[in-house]
């Protein structure tokens, strides 16, 4: 502010108050953008804990069958392995993201010798390893949503303490200055127009 | 036959859910001292999981019994499939109820029923040996069922990919 440098012309006070005018309208635009983008990633948070309860409810539901896993006729993790996960790109609070999709599996056929258990296996693996892929698009999600919200943050801030009121200094100081350019070419005028007409009376 | 009684006798008699009272490696070096190569080849060959639709003689019966257990294995898969009940031609039908765990063991208690049937009339000849071992193959397996290793994979395969 102290720094600041105001040339005192009508022009540049038409033009502080065109950025006034501009920051005053922008500045609610970016404090719903930054309620809509908190507000956002709450959601995502708790659609995150969801996912997570879900998990572990599944984990809890195979608990009772889970020690069959350790069977030493079958390796089971050459059954099931993730291929790629798949995604779209959406907007989300006017940002663009990548929303999950689904995940494509790489599965082993099982065969007539194959133990059973490895049929139960591969779909409490395949549920477990959507959910835990759905939780990483969403915790990239939010990266991206916390990178836009700490920008448009900076941008209220930057409305808020320096635009705004340097805009209002600005138009103030120079509405001050113009107004004592006036007074002074005035005065000085009448001043004029006295000794003029004291040495006309002469 | 003498090898036959010497061997049968020195193995430990197995129970269905105990666990294993000595490893394949310790019965296979016991085997080959007391067994013909012919007899000990078979015995090699012999496994509850093979199946071999040329094998002859008392190889025959066991993988008979493979035969017919992934027979009912790929009528429970096909009615899972197409969403009906299977018809089991061998297995019990509560082994379509319970959960994987209890399903495998009573598919292995099954098994061992007739391995027993099997062998019943039979006191110390091959076909004893033979069974011995698929029953021993049984125990090991079942013996490798453990709730925190078995949580441990699950949790390898979830977190790991």
């Amino acid at each position: 502010m102290a720094g600041l440098k105001i040339k005192y012309t009508k022009t540049e006070r038409a033009r502080q108050k065109k950025i006034l005018k501009i920051s005053e309208r922008m500045l609610p635009l970016f404090e719903a953008m930054e309620k809509s983008l908190m507000s956002t990633i709450n959601t995502i948070s708790e659609r995150i804990e969801q996912i997570r309860n879900t998990i572990e409810q599944n984990r809890k539901a195979s608990e009772p069958w889970v020690a069959v896993m350790s069977d030493s006729w079958v390796e089971i993790a050459d059954f099931i392995s993730v291929n790629e996960i798949v995604t779209k790109p959406v907007d989300v609070a006017g940002v663009r993201v990548q929303q999950f999709e689904r995940v494509d599996f790489n599965i082993k056929p099982v065969n007539a010798g194959t133990p059973l258990w490895v049929d139960d296996a591969i779909e409490l693996m395949e549920e477990q390893l959507q959910l835990e892929a759905e939780i990483k698009c969403l915790e990239i999600q939010i990266e991206v949503l916390e990178e836009e919200l700490s920008d448009v943050r900076a941008r209220v801030k930057l409305f808020e303490k320096r635009r705004i009121p340097n805009a209002k200094m600005a138009i103030r100081k120079i509405g001050q200055k113009l107004q004592d350019d006036e007074r002074l070419t005035i005065a000085t005028a009448k001043v004029v127009k006295t000794s003029r007409y004291e040495e006309a009376s002469l | 036959m003498s090898n036959m009684v010497y061997l049968l006798c020195s193995l430990p008699s197995l129970t269905f859910g105990q666990a294993p009272p000595l490893s394949f490696e310790e019965f296979y070096s016991d085997s080959k001292k007391q067994l013909s190569s012919k007899h000990f080849k078979m015995l090699e060959e012999a496994d509850t999981q093979k199946i071999d639709p040329g094998a002859k003689g008392k190889l025959q019966r066991i993988f008979g019994l493979n035969t017919r257990l992934q027979n009912d294995l790929e009528e429970i898969r096909d009615a899972k499939t197409e969403k009906r009940h299977p018809n089991l031609a061998h297995l019990p039908k509560s082994v379509t109820g319970s959960n994987p765990l209890e399903r495998e063991k009573q598919i292995m208690q099954w098994q061992w029923e007739q391995l027993e049937a099997i062998e019943s009339g039979s006191t110390f000849a091959f076909i004893n040996v033979l069974v011995y071992k698929l029953k021993l193959q049984i125990l090991i397996r079942m013996d490798s069922f453990n709730r925190e290793q078995g949580a441990k994979v699950l949790a390898s395969v979830v977190n790991g990919a």
